[in-house]
């Protein structure tokens, strides 16, 4: 039995005059993890921004465990809304002008962070340091470590892997993927990288030109008749 | 037809801007009353904006009550009026040059600051960070720095009168033989409580255009480095020209009194 996390119905969002999300609708289920795939620009980001609350949309709902819709939320119910979902943004936006223990202690106050580093494979020597001394990777772990420490309803992984090399983006599947399984949080993964799909992915929803043009268990995602699917999935520039 | 739609599009983005220029300040109002307040944010924000500030308006207040004795000297020694340089020097500093010129100099120095932070900030999504982690942009970013603003540019601009006076002084003393105690005492019983006052005020004033302007630029900022840039440039641009509108009419209000 699977329970309904978010529901989302006729969504749209344009940017000036062009139209990013078109009556789109996903449902987002419990425990789940639902990696959305896409080429650049399809509305990944766009969707995920507006399933947490950080951009306003002009049509459709966003109902967060059958509450009222997103849309009608003012400023302090949206901040109490916000607060449900622990981010780990494209490149990690940690907040530089502090050091790792305040970027954590931004999220949550604890008396030691040695446990939350370990999950994320850091050593504690790094709390004192500042995020412009660590390597990108090590950033992503940070803001990994950032976004769980919260023990949030809904994790977002904004392209988890995006900027890193082939060795730590598979380290870094590896490690969400043991995090996910451990917390069974329901996670929403904006990627284009295929690895992190089969590394983690239930199931999955392929977005082209601000529409769902695919959703399936991730497994089956090999099988589908779905031409531009398959293109996306074997690098085939369609316009060719 | 195209003149008129750009000119329409022209008018529009304008009224556009102002609207939202004005919808930043009023959420700035409401969260700076209901919203939490940071006071190490505050203090560091005083030491950035006003303390640090402290070396540039001091050099530009002395060279100024500098050049301004020297230039009121070729004037006033024409007609033999050599005697009302101390009085000239104090009512220009405090009432006009130590405030404007502190006030462009801030503008320069930590309004470009401010939007470039805030602007960078906004790009590498540390704001939308800010927002899941339960904190409030505005009071956590912006109040911290349009409150340290308006309080310690007064502070600036009261160190840049005494300095500036004292420029004066060294000229007048040093190269045009007036007696120190003579001239300490002419600016001394000169100088009126609304002189030194309306300086402050415009200081405030300042104070506030600077880190709004900045705030609201880099709160705005989009599209990488560029944008940044671009901000930072409006936002020194903004300050200066609303700096130099805002004197005029505090100076007119004052004129009035």
């Amino acid at each position: 039995m699977r329970n309904l996390k978010i529901s989302i119905k006729n969504l749209e969002k344009s940017f000036k005059e062009k139209k990013i999300l078109k009556n789109l609708s996903l449902d987002i289920f419990e425990s789940e993890s639902l990696s959305i795939i896409g080429e650049s620009g399809s509305g990944k980001s766009i969707l995920t921004r507006c399933i947490v609350g950080l951009i306003d949309f002009e049509m459709g709902e966003i109902k967060f465990e059958n509450s009222e819709n997103l849309m009608k939320f003012n400023f302090s119910e949206k901040m109490k809304y916000i607060s449900n979902f622990g981010i780990l943004f494209q490149n990690s936006a940690l907040l530089d002008s502090l050091t790792i223990q305040e970027n954590l202690e931004f999220a949550k106050k604890k008396e030691n962070y040695t446990k939350t580093l370990d999950e994320v494979g850091l050593p504690k020597n790094i709390l004192n340091k500042f995020p412009a001394e660590l390597s990108v990777g090590m950033q992503k772990r940070v803001g990994l470590a950032r976004a769980i420490i919260k023990e949030p309803k809904v994790l977002i992984l904004d392209e988890p892997t995006t900027g890193l090399d082939p060795i730590i983006a598979r380290q870094i599947n590896k490690l969400i993927k043991e995090l996910v399984k451990k917390k069974k949080i329901t996670t929403i993964t904006v990627t284009h990288d295929m690895e992190s799909v089969y590394e983690f992915g239930d199931y999955v929803a392929f977005l082209k030109e601000g529409k769902i043009e695919w959703y399936g268990d991730a497994k089956k995602i090999n099988k589908s008749k779905k031409i531009s699917l398959k293109n996306f999935i074997n690098g085939i520039d369609e316009e060719r | 037809m195209n003149f008129l739609k750009k000119l329409f599009s022209l008018v529009f983005n304008f009224f556009y801007s102002i609207g939202e220029i004005v919808n930043f300040f009023l959420d700035s109002i409401k969260f700076a009353l209901i919203g939490k307040f940071y006071p190490e944010i505050f203090l560091k924000q005083c030491i950035k904006i006003g303390f640090n500030s402290l070396p540039v308006v001091g050099l530009t207040s002395i060279f100024t009550g500098m050049v301004l004795a020297l230039q009121s000297y070729t004037g006033f020694s024409r007609f033999s009026a050599e005697s009302a340089i101390p009085n000239v020097v104090v009512l220009s500093i405090t009432r006009e040059l130590a405030p404007v010129l502190a006030g462009l100099m801030v503008a320069g120095r930590s309004g470009a600051a401010i939007a470039a932070e805030i602007g960078t900030m906004k790009v590498t999504e540390q704001i939308d960070a800010l927002k899941t982690l339960s904190t409030n942009p505005y009071n956590y970013l912006i109040i911290p720095r349009i409150l340290a603003g308006i309080i310690t540019l007064p502070i600036l601009v009261f160190v840049g009168d005494i300095i500036g006076v004292m420029g004066g002084y060294l000229i007048c003393v040093n190269l045009l033989n007036f007696n120190p105690t003579v001239y300490l005492q002419n600016t001394y019983n000169f100088v009126q409580f609304l002189d030194v006052f309306s300086g402050l005020v415009k200081a405030s004033v300042f104070g506030f255009l600077i880190t709004f302007m900045g705030c609201y630029h880099g709160f705005n900022a989009s599209g990488g480095a560029q944008g940044v840039g671009q901000s930072t440039t409006y936002s020194v641009v903004s300050s200066s020209i609303l700096i130099l509108l805002m004197n005029y009419i505090i100076t007119s209000f004052f004129f009035r009194l």
